[in-house]
């Protein structure tokens, strides 16, 4: 092999060559550590609401000054959101899966101080939520229509005697059990904490908040309607439901209630979701732009560094071709010494990428490094320095010896 | 001989083009990307009141009961009314104010504008004097005004032109959430950025942005006599009763209180009055954990809510080592643009010019190269601002560069450019003369 004879070419002029190296293991540790977090950033941006299908459930948030009646609106909304063509089923509700704000509160499993809590989610179905919502029950029962309690947070502070929960709050409250039916868990570790009977399990139901902590997987879920004057009316259309069914929506709603404000117009779960992930998909982006730009302007720098040496190397290659080496072998020759330079840049690259994510560890939440990636990025990287040299090269094959020596 | 060196370089960009252009363009994407994130990154943690942040002080308190799990991620943020309403009354300070975020439905009470939904901050007459809010029309409310719960509102000067056009807004009533308010005031172009005084979860996630402004304010007294709703966070550390009675006679926290010093004045002050207040609270079996009471000036607040958020220090991170590596490339580009000339240099050197002299000459014309990439660096940093500008109201206005960042943009690419050059200028100096006539 000719390693030993570039190795000592390579020592000989050493600038060049290290300043590759730098800019590949540079390269390569910004380029592993930015793919990761757009990994992360995209994983939690894709991550299930619970809604079955978040086109297809829409959710309208109202706020109006206090109405004479509230519960009468309420009754005459749904029936009359109920009666739009197109409308497969309507819930009121205080709050729905990535819908910005909403209600939470501490869940402990015993009622004593000790007793470590744990922060969820607090959503009220008035016994229509979950089938519109498209949430899957998992175990045990949903609640029937006389479990469904209608309260005044002006005058009581009631809370229903049943809930359901999530899986996910399931497992953090009670890790060891197999099934957590008919278990209690209290609202707040004091004495006097509500206590509430565990009577199912849904498979997931997203918060509002979707935080990125373990936390977005808590939610309890009442079965009550809280009479406040603003609340979120969530509609499931049929799978045919005509264009104009959205303003039909609207136009009832306003009918109904002229004096009313819808906050936000009616927004679909999939528009919730965009909009509660822009952030995630604004850092992913950018970090994709810079990702593209280093790989262009380290290939660059290669293409660059290697057209210089073959300049600088016109008369030995003439030399070497006149001696008898062949097109293939001068080609061979840049191409094993960028391997052995973009080698030493991606290994320490490798240490420079370990030290770069625990910097950004320390800063911020991220798990470490995967293995497969970096491997990924070796081969990714070499690849690069081979075929961003390959040009050179070629042109460096192509010089006549006849020329390349005739100024000896 | 400097300008004659300048005039060199800009001649020598048009030699070897390919390269040139290499070179101007690595380093202008380089200062790209690092200056328009280290933008945002400069306006998030920019000081929004500089003439006196450092007098205008607020506090927390850890109003949990003794016994509770508490640690440092359920410590409140706000304070409850009791709290507040006991440092109303105990006066300390050249200004002072609560404020807590509200919201309703503004009905304009005129033809053709539509009810809609407003964003309200419930303060005491200090706040405006204290942010050296302006006014275009009117004035803050008086201190009567406060005492009496009021119904009297000052909007900002956007909710002014949309309410009621170029008219003159003083005495006109509206109604906010049910009650008819008249009109004292519009502000004058007053916007806090970011938005210190009202902060909630750092200014991201359903609350407030960092850059969102009220559109009306009106007195706090008023606002808890009427009842009107919490816009912002209500966390409770022990049951209330029922109702916005139960809430405000609760230790619920939903409000912040801000005090202003008098010039001079001293923040040890502020503590020793706070330290008072605890104990006297203490006394009557409140504020029983231990550390109840911290206190904060405008930039510690800042930086205790988490206004500059990771990502924003990831990208401005990331975006400085992708201009490192711009940099060595910029060195290698810049190795072979000079190595390509060691004849010249040669013959110069003959002819008696000093090291020091092709030093100078070279390092002049890295920088040449640089300044010449700035201008393109500025104008590809002012594109990327402006698509950050579109991805959310809050980037709109912080993605804005000033004097400062852009006369940083300029050093940092010559900066930049210099700094590459210093190895390549180097191995320029070395060039043995002899060599180099010889081979020609």
């Amino acid at each position: 092999m000719e390693i030993r004879p570039i190795l000592s070419a390579l020592m000989r002029n050493k600038t060049g060559a290290l300043l590759i190296a730098a800019q590949i293991a540079l390269t390569f540790a910004i380029t592993i550590n930015a793919a990761y977090v757009i990994r992360d950033r995209l994983a939690i941006a894709a991550r299930p609401s619970g809604v079955d299908d978040e086109q297809r459930v829409l959710a309208v948030r109202y706020t109006m000054n206090s109405p004479q009646n509230i519960d009468a609106m309420a009754q005459r909304d749904l029936r009359s959101l109920q009666a739009v063509p197109g409308v497969e089923s309507v819930a009121i509700t205080n709050q729905v899966p990535l819908g910005g704000g909403g209600w939470s509160g501490s869940f402990a499993v015993q009622n004593r101080r000790e007793s470590p809590s744990v922060n969820a989610g607090m959503v009220f179905d008035d016994g229509h939520l979950l089938p519109t919502l498209g949430v899957k029950l998992v175990e045990g029962r949903y609640f029937r229509p006389d479990e469904i309690l209608v309260i005044d947070p002006n005058t009581s502070r009631d809370n229903p005697p049943t809930a359901l929960v999530t899986r996910g709050l399931a497992k953090t409250l009670f890790p060891n059990e197999a099934s957590v039916l008919g278990k209690t868990v209290y609202l707040g570790n004091t004495a006097d904490s509500p206590a509430l009977q565990i009577i199912g399990v849904v498979d997931h139901i997203e918060t509002p908040w979707a935080q990125t902590s373990e936390r977005h997987l808590n939610s309890v879920i009442f079965p009550q309607r809280l009479l406040q004057p603003y609340n979120y009316y969530v509609v499931r259309l049929r799978a045919d439901a005509a264009p104009d069914t959205r303003q039909q929506i609207l136009d009832t709603l306003a009918r109904n209630e002229p004096d009313r404000v819808t906050t936000r117009g009616l927004e679909s779960i999939a528009d919730l979701r965009a909009k509660r992930y822009r952030g995630e998909y604004a850092v992913a982006g950018l970090l994709l732009a810079v990702t593209v730009f280093l790989l262009i302007v380290t290939a660059s720098g290669i293409v660059g560094m290697a057209s210089l040496w073959v300049n600088l190397r016109r008369k030995q290659i003439g030399v070497r071709r006149a001696l008898g080496a062949t097109r293939a072998d001068i080609v061979r020759y840049f191409i094993t010494e960028n391997l052995m330079i973009s080698g030493t840049g991606v290994v320490a690259g490798l240490v420079a990428a370990q030290l770069l994510n625990a910097l950004l560890l320390r800063q911020m939440s991220l798990p470490p490094l995967p293995w497969g990636g970096l491997a990924f990025g070796v081969v990714a990287l070499l690849l690069l320095g081979v075929g961003s040299v390959l040009g050179p090269a070629m042109r460096a094959s192509r010089l006549s010896p006849a020329l390349a020596t005739r100024s000896i | 001989m400097f300008g004659y060196y300048v005039r060199l370089g800009l001649r020598q960009l048009r030699r070897s083009p390919v390269l040139t252009a290499l070179v101007i363009v690595t380093l202008a994407v380089g200062v790209a990307a690092s200056m328009s994130t280290l933008t945002v990154l400069y306006m998030m943690s920019s000081d929004p009141i500089p003439q006196k942040s450092d007098r205008i002080l607020t506090l927390t308190l850890d109003n949990a009961p003794a016994d509770s799990d508490g640690g440092e991620e359920y410590r409140p943020r706000g304070l409850s009314w009791i709290d507040v309403r006991a440092l109303r009354e105990g006066g300390f300070g050249l200004r002072r104010s609560g404020l807590y975020g509200t919201g309703g439905i503004v009905e304009p009470q005129k033809e053709g504008v539509k009810n809609f939904v407003g964003d309200g901050l419930a303060v005491d007459r200090d706040f405006f004097a204290m942010m050296d809010a302006q006014f275009a029309q009117g004035a803050a409310w008086s201190a009567d005004d406060d005492r009496n719960e009021a119904r009297v509102v000052v909007i900002s000067d956007t909710m002014a032109e949309k309410l009621y056009g170029r008219e003159n807004s003083i005495g006109r009533t509206l109604k906010f959430n049910g009650n008819e308010l008249r009109v004292v005031g519009v502000l004058h172009h007053w916007k806090m950025l970011p938005r210190f005084y009202l902060l909630e979860n750092g200014g991201r996630g359903g609350g407030p942005g960092l850059a969102d402004q009220e559109d009306l304010f009106i007195p706090l007294s008023t606002a808890i006599a009427t009842e009107q709703d919490i816009n912002g966070n209500v966390s409770c550390q022990a049951d209330a009763e029922p109702g916005f009675k139960g809430l405000i006679a609760s230790e619920c926290t939903f409000l912040h209180y801000w005090v202003e010093l008098p010039e001079g004045s001293d923040r040890r002050q502020w503590r020793e009055y706070l330290a008072g207040y605890v104990a006297q609270q203490q006394q009557r079996g409140r504020l029983k954990r231990p550390e109840p009471v911290r206190d904060y000036d405008v930039l510690d607040w800042l930086s205790y809510v988490g206004v500059v958020d990771d990502d924003t220090r990831l990208q401005t991170l990331l975006a400085f080592g992708f201009l490192t590596v711009c940099l060595v490339n910029t060195v290698g580009l810049l190795l072979a643009k000079f190595t390509a000339r060691a004849g010249e240099i040669g013959v110069r050197r003959a002819l008696g010019a000093s090291r020091a002299q092709i030093f100078a000459q070279y390092l002049i014309e890295a920088g040449t190269l640089g300044l010449v990439g700035s201008v393109l660096g500025v104008a590809l940093a002012y594109l990327m601002l402006h698509i950050m500008a579109t991805q959310s109201p809050d980037l709109e206005a912080l993605a804005r560069m000033d004097t400062l960042m852009l006369v940083t943009s300029v050093l940092l690419s010559v900066a930049a450019a210099v700094i590459a050059g210093l190895l390549p200028t180097w191995r320029a100096t070395q060039v043995v003369p002899a060599l180099q006539l010889k081979s020609q």
